[in-house]
């Protein structure tokens, strides 16, 4: 639900199916090996992900309540209220969107470049840079109620470490960290960058790998020095590495849910309150399961805009 | 309104026959599966039931598996199995296990959830069961029976209530120089206190804007100041009100006056409480497990009256017979027989930081001999109100808090902020009386 979660996007496959046209080539007796060997997680991807898929769809295009024994079809009747104004779901949807893009425009960059820097960082052969890859990635591995419960303690207005050790030197020490917008989006994006950069820190270590040492010797005899390396030579080295974490960065972000239910309950007022969190609000707590799936498709709708975008982008240039 | 309905209700069935199959009187609701209940033990053939709550944490997951043993040992013929989920879990799996026949046989729900579940059918009528079991209105806190009926059926049987106190640390009065040998209990009192401790550099509470515990003061204060959260048929949201707005005002005044600070963190003022920063809090009677008060000095009383008249917030937890397909007649019966007995055995359950409804057992003089930080606590329950009964309500319950997190962060003004909230509500009313029929 919240955090970079590899599984997640269904729409980065792209670079798989161009692996897969190579495939075409083989013997058809090879592909059906392949498939065989592909079965027990497409049958698990078929149960758990296009099923209910395909099922939210349905559901979205009725006033389904789990209660009741028939559901009737209403046609387009969810999203056309999501987009009528004054309508009973309108304004606190795309409230709730906002606050998701707003959160995803914040963090997005941060989590792109302090792990690069980091993995630039690490992977000069360095002192104990294992300890430190691990260290990085650790907070990674809790899950986020432990790290929502650990920073409100941190965060808390009153009686928070942060704002006490703020006090020490001289700053203000009762800041609203997660009581009041702008600090509790900081806040917010501060917490989701420690607790993840060391996913991204970690791929991007591996990309940085893969880029061979001949280019580096090779742009050191043409003389450029160590920044004109990292942009001459890391950075496009990086970039289908790029593509996938950027991609995933913001799938993840968008999908916050977490940091928010946990740490500023949405506040102040519904100000942080994410897409998913209202989504699930609906859906699950208020069983407004068809209101709730049509959300749940625009924001897949804009979510696959957006990464489709992103791979325009990005592949033009890596290719 | 209700009590009016379940009356007669109740007479009905009562001319009725009480063996009567409950479905005698159901409408759409609760079809099949009805129960023939009689105040003696269960003596059909032996049943295994199932028992779903969402006692997980605290004292519970020790308390219940005990008592459960000690019923299942002195009836042959019953097995209770527990069920322990959280709550939300609870609320996530009821309506398709019941849809299924899979569901639990009894089952423990909160108060603002019990309408809900009945309005979806997923519930047994207890009128009958109630009736068999000897119980009335009186056995139990005045409009607690109440709190578990909807559309006039009782569908909850009370288990417990976890009324709002005023918990002080005294470490901090007697360092302020005043007296906590009495506790303030009307608005002059209370506001006395406050700037005296102003005075001392003490902010003495700490006005949240969250569920817990802001909305529980906000909601005790509408009642203090005579008003509601809804109109009488949950149709109209009524916070909004003059009272609400005057509850508000009051709660945003202390933040303006400089009795408390601003921005306070969800759960900061319990914190600060017992971290000897802050002299009192409104909060629940589970706070009194909190082992973090075992290291001050502290005691707890009766929210002070800041309005014309004494209330104060209080939740429930009900029992419930669930409707489920095929429902076996003889497990309801010995369902009815295990909760009588839980009632009846309920003394213990004080240990979780929640109070035994049943009148009987929370009269003993024993309880409070036992756990003395719980009787300001039933000293309240006359006065004390529930929460609202009807399908959908945590729904519209939601704006409240909101309303009340744009006031406390200055975001918009008490009146604006409960304006909007009501009208949203509203809505929400308008809708589940569609989801739910009337």
């Amino acid at each position: 639900m919240a955090g970079p979660n590899p599984a997640a996007p269904a729409v980065a496959v792209p670079p798989a199916r161009r692996r897969s046209r190579v495939g075409k080539s083989g013997a058809p007796r090879r592909t059906g090996t392949a498939y065989l060997f592909l079965a027990p997680f497409l049958i698990l991807f078929g149960i758990f992900v296009i099923a209910p898929a395909i099922f939210g769809l349905v559901i979205s295009v009725t006033d389904w309540s789990p209660y009741k024994a028939e559901q009737a079809f209403i046609g387009l009747q969810n999203y056309i209220d999501l987009f009528t104004p004054g309508s009973i779901t309108f304004g606190d949807f795309w409230q709730s969107m906002g606050a998701t893009g707003i959160f995803t425009l914040l963090s997005v960059p941060v989590m792109l470049v302090v792990p690069l820097l980091l993995a630039v960082l690490l992977n000069n052969k360095i002192k104990g840079g294992t300890a430190f890859r691990a260290i990085f990635f650790a907070p990674y591995v809790l899950g986020v109620a432990v790290i929502g419960v650990v920073w409100r303690y941190v965060l808390d207005t009153q009686s928070g470490i942060l704002n006490y050790l703020l006090g020490l030197v001289g700053l203000p020490s009762d800041l609203p960290w997660t009581v009041d917008v702008p600090w509790a989006w900081v806040s917010l994006v501060g917490v989701t960058v420690w607790w993840t950069l060391g996913f991204n820190a970690v791929i991007l270590l591996a990309g940085l790998k893969g880029i061979s040492a001949d280019l580096y010797e090779a742009a050191s005899l043409d003389g450029a020095g160590a920044i004109r390396k990292f942009f001459s030579v890391t950075l496009p080295g990086l970039r289908p590495v790029m593509l996938f974490v950027t991609t995933t960065t913001i799938l993840a972000s968008a999908n916050m849910f977490g940091q928010s239910f946990i740490l500023t309950k949405g506040g102040p007022g519904n100000a942080t309150r994410t897409v998913i969190m209202y989504i699930s609000d609906q859906g699950l707590a208020q069983s407004n399961m068809g209101a709730a799936s049509a959300m749940s498709y625009i924001l897949f709708a804009v979510l696959a805009i957006i990464s489709v975008i992103n791979f325009r982008l990005q592949r033009e240039r890596a290719e | 309104m209700k009590k009016g309905t379940a009356r007669r209700a109740l007479a009905a069935t009562l001319a009725l026959g009480v063996g009567l199959a409950l479905t005698a009187c159901g409408s759409s609701g609760s079809t099949g599966g009805g129960a023939s209940v009689s105040g003696e033990d269960y003596d059909g053939p032996k049943v295994s039931i199932s028992f779903w709550n969402g006692w997980t944490g605290g004292a519970a997951p020790v308390l219940v598996p005990k008592l459960i043993e000690k019923f299942n040992s002195e009836h042959d013929n019953i097995e209770v199995k527990n069920v322990p989920m959280e709550w939300a879990d609870v609320n996530k799996k009821l309506p398709l296990a019941v849809k299924a026949g899979k569901g639990p046989d009894v089952a423990v729900a909160h108060g603002d959830d019990v309408a809900t579940y009945a309005a979806q059918g997923l519930l047994l009528k207890a009128d009958d069961i109630v009736k068999a079991l000897g119980y009335s209105a009186e056995d139990f806190p005045e409009g607690l029976m109440d709190a578990g009926a909807y559309s006039g059926n009782q569908y909850g049987i009370p288990w417990s209530v976890t009324p709002l106190g005023l918990y002080v640390n005294n470490d901090v009065l007697k360092a302020a120089g005043i007296d906590p040998a009495t506790v303030p209990s009307d608005k002059d009192a209370y506001m006395k206190a406050l700037e005296a401790l102003k005075a001392a550099g003490v902010q003495g509470e700490w006005v949240d804007g969250y569920v817990f515990t802001g909305t529980f003061e906000f909601q005790s204060l509408l009642w203090q100041f005579g008003g509601d959260l809804y109109n009488e048929d949950v149709s109209k949201a009524t916070f909004n009100s003059d009272a609400g707005v005057q509850a508000l005002t009051h709660m945003t005044d202390l933040i303006k006056d400089g009795y408390s600070p601003a921005n306070v963190a969800q759960d900061g003022n319990i914190k600060g409480l017992l971290a000897g920063k802050t002299a009192y809090n409104w909060n629940g009677v589970w706070q009194t497990t909190n082992e973090g008060f075992n290291s001050i000095d502290w005691t707890v009383a009766p929210v002070p009256q800041i309005g014309t008249e004494k209330a104060v917030w209080s939740s429930s937890t009900h029992w419930m017979f669930l409707n489920n397909k095929g429902q076996d007649k003889n497990k309801t019966a010995a369902a009815a027989t295990f909760v009588k007995w839980m009632n009846a055995n309920s003394a213990g359950w004080a240990e979780t930081g929640e109070l035994p409804a049943a009148n009987e057992v929370r009269n003993d003089p024993a309880l409070v001999e036992k756990y003395p930080n719980l009787k300001p606590f039933l000293d309240q329950l006359p006065y004390a109100h529930y929460e609202t009964s009807a399908p959908g309500i945590t729904a519209a319950n939601a704006f409240i808090t909101t309303a009340l997190n744009e006031a406390v962060t200055g975001k918009k003004d008490p009146k604006q902020a409960l304006d909007d909230a009501a009208a949203k509500a509203d809505e929400v009313l308008k809708q589940n009386k569609t989801k739910y029929g009337d």
